[in-house]
């Protein structure tokens, strides 16, 4: 006999098969539209390995940029007491919760060459120009996935009982050692998690990549901007490269499949 | 050996302790709440004194009133935790090996003496078992292996064997006994069991409240 708890009304159960349906519709439409006879030839042209090529190198950079100043951030919001924690962590979510648009807007108030609060001593100490360069692309796609990364290792690390490290201090365990020896491998799922959500994010990146480094193919023309690109001209392309994209995200979340769906599904 | 006069603090709790230990093994008995697993963290380093001085084999090692402290991972210590501590993702050998590792020395070299000194506790048919599918009782002789097996200087017992079957709690008393005897440490055993404290201590402290 079911308990009163445990029974779920027949209206919700409609609702949520309507759910299933307005999320699935989508991506039965674009595998509708995928040419499947060309789908190869779509994907190995120029314009197309270009955007791949610099989707590739610009996310997985964005996602190493990411760890490199995620990581310490996460530790001092998991591990240190300080005054400005709370805006510091509405800091780290803003990314995800701005318009991309806004963010690239922001971006460049900070490194536009021109009017850049850091962009003009870039450029005229150093010669560097973020803007419309792939760095551009790298920059904006680390600022929309840090929060992924962030927020995945935090929880991990604040999930991680301080009594290990405690005992690896007194074996003789230098901090480095602590953290190489303990604190990752108590990690890895976290870390693992956070970089895929952070990859898979840069991965599709579209608002601040566009406004801050541009459309230009075959340097700051990543895969979502090629997209958007062959719409205009190029429709079967548009569907190859946005079938690639759900792909590779469906991969994503299937070697997630135990760190999220796997949770929610118990 | 082990020199402490001063204050351990935990959180609200504080007490005074004068000790003097030197190479012989100390039993520390006493109710609950009476400081003696703090008294343990604080020689180990993993609370600070409240005032006074500890020394470490005639070496300073905490005087707040000169705001003195050495870090845990410089006073070589054994030390086995009251809820043993093993790291969930390594095997009882690796484990039991970890004291080494982390000082540098190759980890085939580590796991073999790591093997040596399971076997000699009993365990050594649980070597590649995974932490967390220990029992109670193979998880604590392990923790006594890894607290043993750096050469320490000083060693620090928090309920060893608590949670060992009466049956085989004997052998492991002795063999305790003879491993410390045999490093020639200064030794502080916390326990609620007065045979183990009995048959491993060469002293006993009595702290009540």
């Amino acid at each position: 006999m079911t308990t009163v708890g445990s029974r779920t009304p027949r209206f919700v159960q409609v609702s949520a098969a309507l759910g299933v349906v307005f999320l699935a519709l989508p991506v039965v439409g674009l595998l509708r539209r995928v040419s499947w006879l060309t789908l190869w030839d779509q994907l190995t042209q120029s314009s197309s390995r270009d955007a791949l090529r610099i989707s590739l190198y610009a996310s997985l950079s964005a996602t190493l940029l990411a760890l490199i100043i995620g990581l310490p951030l996460a530790w001092c919001l998991a591990r240190m007491q300080f005054r400005l924690r709370r805006v510091v962590r509405a800091l780290v979510l803003l990314p995800m919760v701005i318009p991309p648009v806004v963010g690239g807007v922001a971006l460049l108030g900070v490194y536009g060459k021109t009017n850049g609060l850091l962009g003009g001593v870039l450029d005229s100490l150093f010669g560097i120009q973020l803007t419309y360069s792939i760095w551009g692309v790298i920059i904006a796609e680390a600022f929309v996935a840090m929060p992924f990364l962030v927020l995945a290792l935090e929880g991990g690390l604040r999930s991680i009982n301080t009594r290990y490290e405690e005992a690896a201090a007194v074996m003789g365990a230098s901090d480095f050692a602590r953290f190489r020896r303990v604190v990752l491998p108590m990690l890895r799922p976290s870390l693992v998690a956070g970089l895929m959500l952070a990859w898979a994010r840069a991965l599709g990146e579209f608002g601040a990549t566009i406004t801050f480094a541009g459309n230009i193919e075959g340097r700051t023309q990543t895969t979502p901007l090629a997209v958007y690109t062959m719409l205009e001209s190029n429709h079967e392309g548009a569907y190859a490269l946005s079938f690639l994209l759900v792909a590779v995200c469906v991969a994503v979340l299937i070697g997630l499949r135990d760190k999220w769906i796997g949770g929610i599904s118990r | 050996m082990i020199s402490l006069h001063g204050t351990v603090v935990a959180g609200e709790f504080s007490r005074s302790f004068d000790l003097e230990i030197g190479h012989e093994i100390v039993g520390v008995v006493g109710q609950n709440g009476t400081g003696k697993t703090s008294l343990l963290r604080t020689i180990a380093g993993l609370s600070a004194l409240g005032s006074g001085l500890l020394s470490l084999n005639d070496v300073m090692t905490d005087c707040p009133a000169e705001r003195f402290f050495v870090l845990p991972e410089l006073r070589n210590i054994g030390m086995v935790f009251q809820d043993h501590a093993l790291m969930p993702f390594l095997s009882a050998v690796d484990n039991a090996a970890l004291p080494l590792v982390v000082r540098g020395m190759k980890r085939s070299e580590a796991r073999k003496l790591a093997l040596e000194l399971l076997e000699q506790f009993g365990v050594a048919d649980v070597a590649q078992q995974m932490a967390p599918t220990l029992s109670g009782g193979q998880s604590q002789r392990v923790a006594i292996a890894r607290a043993l097996i750096g050469n320490p200087s000083v060693v620090l017992l928090d309920e060893p064997l608590s949670a060992i079957d009466e049956g085989s709690r004997n052998d492991v008393r002795l063999c305790i006994r003879e491993h410390l005897n045999r490093l020639g440490v200064s030794a502080l055993v916390v326990s609620h069991d007065f045979a183990d404290i009995d048959q491993i201590c060469t002293r006993i402290e009595n702290y009540t409240r």
